[in-house]
């Protein structure tokens, strides 16, 4: 067996073990998030459709598999739901807005060796690649902020029926506040973790700073980092607002059925 | 302190906005003035005209454009600044390593001088830090506005993390006979306690998740090592890392390391803060009430913490997944190439996510204990 093969067979034993049949769901999710990312990819390959349309039909599939697949379809996985499409709407024209004039697509000098010998004129554009890559490197943070604040709002409401509106929205923000800092470390040192060879090839070669930052390379890790966090703070008003209409209509709703 | 400082008097929060907002608008002023601190020369591009349009069909009918673009530029710094300067540049539609420059763009160029005194060159790069500020800014003010002190906190460890990592980066390269798995275990250290005490203060809670990170990421590292061992790394292709002079497994191993350590504080911090919020509001609870209780909350968070890992760690491959693909290379040889490294961090990432959900069960009910034997 090979060392992937070894390293899935343990972590599925550790997570049906630990996490029992929710663990098992969990490690299938993961199977399906990489079926999804090589959909993806597929659709991308051979395609007259704007790349950021297939994109945010992939955001929407993505959404699908761990909001309604690992929970299931109700009320918090529902706010959840469009909370994330929301944001990740806006992110998306926010990032592409920004890859459109920073010019950080495609390949860097690191990977000349790589991609000699294939031909780079493939007809796709890498701008819109590199915004499709920045906002699915986020999306898993956002879905994980989105479902807290509304799961979270979904008991405090159970437990204190008479807080209104306002109350729960900022509530939400409060709870928002509290994961913002741990989501975006999560991220963060997974960057880190992924850039390290980068970084130490950039102080090997002894750049400047000023070469540094202005090098395709590292100026685009450092844009995708930025606009990370900018995905996590954001879903949080969006999910707090959503969740809070949902949850408060619902209510209105089972009371006047009453 | 200071911070509490500012949520209780409106005062200070308000000089503490103006001088984000005057130090945005001095680095605005600076990023776009600050040609003359750059050794090589810059030019701003003025005006920009297509002189030549090609289709091209390579051998897998894959169909682009190239274009050929005159560009009149002005010097910006040296010793021709102000002066006029002709470029050409050939860009494809696909920009994959090439790009059209517009009016606006800083080039970094290489002067060469005609014989009747014109200008021309040669474009080495791109002037990319304004947009780096810009988005810097954006990123923020977002956080503070939305995030307040804990937008502020996060920023400001992440701050702190990237000094730190820099440090010990250059001490890594400056001294050949050091460990870099070690340094990252230095690290993976510092960054636990700066990043965990940022989140949660000197308390119990803290200590707990401390204890709990370090124990969950280093059997993580330990597990993916032996794996990697006994499988002599087969099935793993180091080859997206063959632009480093370096030993690649020690460099892949290190970042694995620090990689997984977010997610694992991750955890820790959730499980040992619910524990401890369960024992607060009911100090009769039982231990076996606080293990099942903890457990639920930990199989909850197990899915979508991998998950945030799995999608910051694959999309990054997926240009070259596009690339490989359109030239036709066979689809497995091509997620071999491009994903194993990925998959095997996000997949040990998850072991270390999971293996440190009953760790801190225990650490958490353990301190929780001694702290009921101390009342």
């Amino acid at each position: 067996m090979n060392a992937i093969g070894l390293l899935s067979v343990i972590l599925f034993t550790l997570m049906a073990f630990v996490g029992g049949r929710q663990g098992v769901r969990s490690f299938v999710a993961l199977l399906l998030n990489l079926l999804a990312v090589i959909l993806t990819v597929f659709f991308m390959l051979n395609t007259s459709i704007n790349l950021l349309i297939i994109t945010l039909i992939a955001c929407v599939l993505i959404s699908c598999i761990n909001l309604f697949f690992i929970n299931e379809i109700n009320d918090k996985t529902i706010a959840a739901f469009l909370a994330t499409i929301i944001t990740v709407t806006i992110l998306l024209l926010f990032i592409h807005l920004v890859t459109k004039y920073a010019l950080i697509q495609g390949f860097s000098e690191e990977e000349t060796d790589e991609i000699s010998g294939y031909s780079l004129y493939i007809g796709i554009d890498f701008v819109k690649i590199v915004t499709s890559v920045i906002i699915m490197s986020t999306i898993g943070a956002i879905m994980d902020v989105a479902i807290s604040i509304s799961s979270s709002l979904h008991h405090l409401l159970r437990l204190n029926p008479l807080l209104n509106k306002k109350e729960l929205f900022q509530s939400g923000l409060n709870i928002g506040r509290d994961i913002l800092g741990t989501d975006a470390n999560t991220i963060f040192f997974a960057f880190f973790g992924g850039y390290l060879g980068l970084l130490i090839w950039f102080k090997d070669l002894e750049y400047s700073f000023g070469e540094i930052v202005n090098s395709k390379v590292f100026s685009g890790e450092m844009m995708t980092i930025f606009c990370a966090g900018i995905g996590i703070a954001l879903i949080i008003p969006i999910s707090s607002w959503i969740s809070t209409f949902i949850l408060m209509r619902d209510k209105e709703k089972s009371t006047s059925n009453n | 302190m200071l911070i509490n400082q500012l949520k209780e008097a409106p005062k200070s929060r308000l000089i503490f906005y103006s001088i984000v907002i005057v130090s945005c608008l001095l680095s605005f002023i600076f990023v776009y003035h600050n040609h003359s601190l750059y050794d090589r020369p810059i030019v701003k591009v003025v005006e920009t005209i297509i002189i030549d349009t090609e289709t091209t069909v390579d051998g897998l009918q894959n169909k682009d454009e190239r274009f050929t673009q005159k560009i009149e530029a002005v010097v910006q710094n040296g010793e021709h600044k102000g002066k006029t300067i002709y470029l050409t540049n050939e860009y494809s539609s696909s920009g994959a390593y090439d790009q059209a420059y517009k009016r606006g763009h800083d080039l970094f160029v290489k002067i060469v001088q005609t014989e009747d005194g014109l200008l021309t060159g040669h474009i080495m790069n791109v002037k990319r830090d304004k947009y780096v500020v810009i988005t810097a800014w954006v990123f923020i003010f977002t956080l503070l506005l939305i995030g307040r002190k804990q937008g502020l906190f996060s920023m400001v460890s992440l701050g702190i993390n990237i000094v730190l990592l820099s440090l010990v980066l250059d001490y890594y390269v400056k001294n050949p006979q050091s460990n870099l798995l070690w340094l990252s275990a230095l690290m993976v250290v510092l960054f636990t306690v700066i990043s965990l005490l940022f989140v949660s203060g000197l308390n119990d809670k803290a200590y707990a998740a401390i204890v709990t990170t370090l124990v969950g990421t280093f059997s993580s590292l330990f597990i993916t090592y032996v794996v990697l061992s006994i499988t002599s790394d087969s099935g793993i292709y180091y080859e997206g890392m063959s632009f480093l002079t370096r030993p690649y497994r020690l460099i892949f191993l290190a970042g694995l390391f620090i990689g997984s350590l977010g997610a694992v504080m991750d955890v820790a911090i959730t499980m040992s803060s619910s524990i401890f919020e369960l024992y607060e509001k009911n100090k009769d609870i039982s231990v076996k009430q606080l293990k099942e209780t903890g457990l639920e909350i930990g199989r909850d968070v197990m899915g979508t913490i991998t998950s945030i890992l799995f999608f910051a760690y694959v999309s990054g491959s997926l240009p070259m997944l596009i690339l490989y693909l359109k030239n036709g290379v066979p689809f497995g040889f091509t997620l071999s190439m491009n994903l194993s490294l990925e998959i095997a961090r996000a997949l040990a990432g998850g072991i270390g996510v999971v293996l440190t959900i009953p760790i801190s069960l225990y650490t958490a009910i353990f301190f929780v204990q001694r702290k009921r034997a101390n009342i």
